[in-house]
């Protein structure tokens, strides 16, 4: 990487009003991916040699897990205590949240398992709002075009089609749990429009949308009389009834002692978000601390098919300084808002509004041609010009991005008068276990909803249509669990999965000693000696 | 991820959870204990301020505060305890069982009987980690301001800091959730949304027909 200028200088260069020269010609997109995206780093991507994705690409990272043994074993079980219950739901972000009340509004008994406490996820942390196609001049039809084109048409037309349709819907549904939306002078939802769409579609809520969504649903759940909710009891594994073919429970094991408990279950409803930080390529994350991607690495021990394993969503703008930020988020509204992305040099590189993918490739191609901006503390970036916006449209960061103005006021920056070194972020899984418009996995009782499964965004998603998933395909994972037939007697629960995935290992000559999932990350205390 | 130290800069030297703790300056008390291999560290969610979760009681000589871990920094002779998560909450609705948006202060009432009981003690304002105007809140959740009171609840993040500092148990955290939203559930009736569902009533999207597609 060529240096660039130090923050000070960079920074003593800079002025809100300075003219700007027009955006230069812009190269072709696929070679600018092709040369500067973290997909497509050298050495970033293998091939799988066991499993249901046997020869199919995979993050090379990724791939070591899913090749992996499990956590634990047949003598673990011994003694273990089990719980039965109709639905078992692991995860309690927006997704496992969503599943688990539409399970419950159909009748089924609800069990909730999480890993860190209820709410703990990557939904609270949302910012800028979610998709809905409701404004005239827009369609269900368009926000579809949308999304295929941004995910380079390796998204499911079927499930793109489910998610868009699902979107008004989605919006009343979340009204009527109590969720709040900012509204326009006349009452109308007030609408943003994201990087990569035709037509305004963001509904928001402040710059607080996850937030506010989380806090509604968690209340939600913990009021519900139907569902019970297990904090910090993370799944270690799933079990399968005595062929290994269908999924009939899980195993929990407690985060404060480690003790293992068994649940019973006719179905299983996968819903453990991302993972973030599994820090691929060695980049920072916007996540939470529990997105170690535990949901694909038990899906595929279990024979689930998985796709788009080798295409991550890297977030444009997340913070370089100060350090203990970095990686964390500034919103994508604020580019739809209006604010530009400088080089050290003053000047735009790009127009903000392309997809992320895009505007990513552009932020690390201006670092690495020597046209970033270094702080002493390490890293580099680019400008993100927020005093310009605020001085076109003064008042508005306070107005719509309070969250932003709260979290630089503890780190001693404020936007207004100073502009945001941003450099891009691991952000979002865009494939996952393969479902159908029911949530279904390819096991039988398996089902899997939110950032774990895959197919909806292809190779790129573009904004506010990861909550809306997660709430869609919640709800409609939580709906086929409840109503999927009951099985008849006693059920056999077993780890044949388990024995089939290391007898496969074992045949592949792949090492034994790794082991997954891997529940936190290795730099936290308690992910250090587990 | 930590490596964080200022050039030059001295280590610091505190107190988690009872276990002596060497950080580097700049780190927050959620690195320190990780750094400082204090085990149990589990009420750790989104590292930015926004889950709640990382409660601690803070010592600073003969001052006690509470606060938010990953937001607070290591300094020299502190002491942090890390707090166990809220207890369950102690009332219960669902926003299903109210049909009459007429009879939904004394249904507050019944639910949040403490609410008018607040003796502005300023203990939820001081224990907030966010600047959150609690009590200013609760006086207009139990004057049956509910869209004014939910507003002033923007920006909670549901520790529920607030409720262990309150000597009535109101549960202010609960409460301003409750006016937020029992308004959208009421209130929130937006004529662009309305539109689009009673067209999609009419005729419901199917992908098939790809009419406008060009
Ligand atoms: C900072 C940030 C901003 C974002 N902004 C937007 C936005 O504006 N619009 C938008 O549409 N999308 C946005 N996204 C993406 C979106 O928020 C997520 O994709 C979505 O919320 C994922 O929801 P989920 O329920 O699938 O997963 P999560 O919300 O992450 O929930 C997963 C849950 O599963 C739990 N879990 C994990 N492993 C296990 C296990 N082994 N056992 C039990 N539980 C487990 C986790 O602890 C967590 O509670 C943003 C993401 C981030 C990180
Ligand atoms: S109002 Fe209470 S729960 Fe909300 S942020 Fe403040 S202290 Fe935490
Ligand atoms: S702590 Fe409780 S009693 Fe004291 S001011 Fe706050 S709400 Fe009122």
């Amino acid at each position: 990487m060529k240096r660039g200028l130090s923050l000070q200088a960079a920074l003593a260069a800079y002025r809100p009003d300075a003219e700007l020269a027009p955006l230069p010609e812009q190269i072709d997109p696929d070679r600018l991916l092709s040369f500067f995206h973290p997909d497509h780093l050298r050495d970033s991507v293998t091939t799988l040699t066991v499993g249901p994705n046997a020869g199919a690409h995979c993050q090379r990272e990724l791939a070591g897990l899913l090749q992996a043994e499990a956590v634990i074993d047949e003598v673990d079980l011994a003694g273990a205590p089990v719980t039965d219950t109709d639905v078992l739901v692991i995860g309690g972000g927006g997704a496992g949240c969503a599943a688990a009340l539409a399970a419950a509004e159909h009748g089924a008994r609800v069990l909730l398992a999480t890993k860190l406490r209820l709410g703990d996820s990557n939904t609270v942390m949302a910012e800028g709002g979610i998709q809905a196609a409701i404004e005239p001049g827009d369609s269900a039809q368009k926000h579809m075009q949308d999304t295929l084109r941004a995910g380079h048409h390796a998204g499911d037309p079927a499930l793109v089609a489910a998610m868009v349709g699902d979107g008004p819907e989605v919006i009343r549904w979340l009204i009527r749990q109590g969720m709040q939306f900012d509204q326009t002078a006349s009452g109308d939802l007030h609408t943003r429009r994201a990087g990569g769409t035709s037509a305004p579609r963001i509904v928001h809520c402040r710059d607080y949308t996850g937030l506010e969504m989380m806090r509604v649903l968690r209340e939600a759940v913990a009021q519900h009389r139907g569902i019970e909710v297990w904090d910090q009891h993370p799944a270690v594994e799933l079990l399968s009834n005595e062929r290994g073919q269908k999924c009939v429970g899980a195993v929990l094991s407690s985060l404060a002692d480690r003790r293992l408990c068994i649940v019973r279950t006719r179905s299983v409803i996968l819903a453990t978000g991302g993972l973030g930080r599994l820090h691929l390529n060695g980049f920072p994350t916007s996540n939470h601390l529990g997105a170690t991607g535990d949901g694909l690495v038990l899906a595929y021990r279990m024979g689930a098919r998985l796709c788009e394993l080798d295409s991550f969503q890297y977030h444009p703008t997340g913070l370089v300084n100060p350090p203990y930020l970095s990686g964390k988020l500034v919103t994508e509204g604020i580019r739809a808002a209006g604010a530009l992305l400088l080089n050290a040099q003053g000047q735009r590189f790009v127009d903000e509004l392309q997809p992320r993918d895009i505007v990513c490739a552009a932020i690390i191609r201006e670092c690495r041609e020597g046209r970033g901006i270094h702080p002493d503390t390490g890293g580099v970036g680019v400008w993100l010009d927020t005093p310009r916006l605020e001085r076109g449209q003064p008042g508005l960061l306070e107005r719509q991005f309070p969250k932003l103005l709260a979290r630089t006021r503890v780190a001693g920056i404020d936007p207004r008068n100073e502009p945001i070194l941003v450099y891009p972020t691991l952000h979002y899984q865009n494939g996952g276990a393969v479902i159908d418009v029911d949530g279904a996995t390819t096991v039988p009782g398996l089902y899997a909803a939110g950032e774990v499964a895959g197919g909806i965004h292809g190779r790129n998603r573009i904004m506010g249509n990861a909550l809306l998933e997660i709430i869609g395909f919640g709800r409609r994972a939580g709906i086929a669990a409840a109503l999927s037939g009951h099985d008849r007697g006693p059920k056999k629960i077993t780890l044949e999965h388990v024995n089939r995935a290391r007898r496969a290992l074992a045949l592949a000559g792949l090492p034994l000693d790794r082991r997954a999932p891997q529940l936190l990350p290795p730099y936290t205390a308690a992910g250090k000696n587990s | 991820m930590t490596d964080s130290t200022a050039p030059g800069g001295q280590a610091v030297e505190l107190v988690i959870n009872g276990i002596a703790v060497r950080a580097e300056p700049h780190m927050t008390i959620v690195e320190a204990a990780w750094a400082g291999g204090v085990p149990r560290v589990t009420g750790v969610g989104c590292l930015e301020g926004v889950c709640g979760s990382c409660r601690i009681l803070l010592r600073r000589g003969q001052d006690v505060s509470v606060a938010l871990a990953c937001e607070t920094f290591a300094e020299p002779g502190i002491e942090a305890l890390f707090l166990p998560p809220p207890a369950a909450a102690r009332h219960q609705y669902e926003l299903t069982d109210f049909t009459d948006g007429w009879d939904i202060q004394a249904r507050f009432q019944e639910i949040f009987p403490e609410a008018v009981r607040c003796r502005h003690c300023h203990g939820c304002v001081r224990s907030c980690p966010k600047g959150i105007v609690v009590e200013e809140g609760i006086a207009l959740a139990a004057a049956g301001r509910f869209r004014e009171a939910g507003e002033a609840f923007l920006e909670c993040v549901m520790c529920e800091l607030c409720d262990s500092a309150c000597p009535e148990q109101i549960a202010p955290a609960h409460v301003g959730l409750f006016c937020r939203r029992i308004t959208a559930f009421f209130h929130l009736r937006p004529p662009n949304l309305i539109h689009r569902l009673e067209e999609l009533r009419q005729e419901p999207f199917s992908s098939s027909g790809d009419k406008e597609s060009a």
